[in-house]
């Protein structure tokens, strides 16, 4: 197998369901192994909440730990924050904010997009 | 080769409005994603299939829009085998 890059996007928001917690579980699996598979995070819909920086993540603090040692990128859409009236700056820093035009990109080169 | 999009409702609208950008995308909406009215969100020019099994079951047979085509199992086996599966279902 070749490494292969994959895009896994959360869209519920924490807490209350296990999708927040279980989208990190997957992306830490897909870079894990001998072929060291890309993985990227992305937060749209209900699940930019997870992305507060007042959010407790304590829960999942391991696994962003190991995704951001992997260089695993933590995108937020821009769009989805708007539509919910978050400001930018109430993000936590551990994550990029995109345009949706720019998150857009990453679905078109993952070789495989998975949802939470 | 297309970006098939896989929506269902609970949140195929972030799937949509991702498609809605994408002038590759086509869309198959299945489970109760098949009670969105996807051309709402994307352009007349995206395909937009709807699994006729979701839709019988559901009693909306009479509210499928005319350009939006019915599709069954075979027929969305071999979608997802020729096309790139966006996942949101």
């Amino acid at each position: 197998m070749a490494q292969r890059t994959v895009l896994v996007t959360i869209n519920q928001a924490p807490f209350g369901n296990i999708f927040y917690t279980e989208g990190l579980r997957a992306a830490v699996g897909i870079t894990s192994g001998i072929d060291e598979n890309i993985a990227t995070v992305a937060y749209l819909g209900d699940g930019v909440y997870f992305t507060l920086h007042s959010v407790d993540r304590k829960d999942t603090e391991r696994y962003m730990a190991t995704l951001q040692k992997q260089g695993a990128k933590m995108l937020v859409e821009r769009e989805s924050l708007k539509e919910r009236r978050i400001k930018e700056r109430d993000v936590a820093t551990e994550f990029q904010i995109i345009p949706r035009k720019e998150l857009l990109k990453f679905v078109q080169a993952a070789d495989f997009v998975i949802d939470f | 080769m297309a970006n098939l999009y896989l929506i269902n409702k609970t949140y195929g609208e972030n799937g949509l409005k991702l498609a809605r950008l994408d002038a590759d995308a086509e869309v198959v909406l299945i489970q109760d994603g098949v009670y969105i009215d996807a051309r709402d969100f994307v352009g007349s020019k995206t395909k937009i299939y709807v699994l006729r099994h979701d839709v019988e079951k559901r009693g909306l047979e009479d509210r499928v829009r005319q350009d939006v085509k019915l599709i069954d199992y075979g027929q969305f086996v071999d979608l997802i085998v020729q096309n790139k599966v966006i996942n949101f279902a």
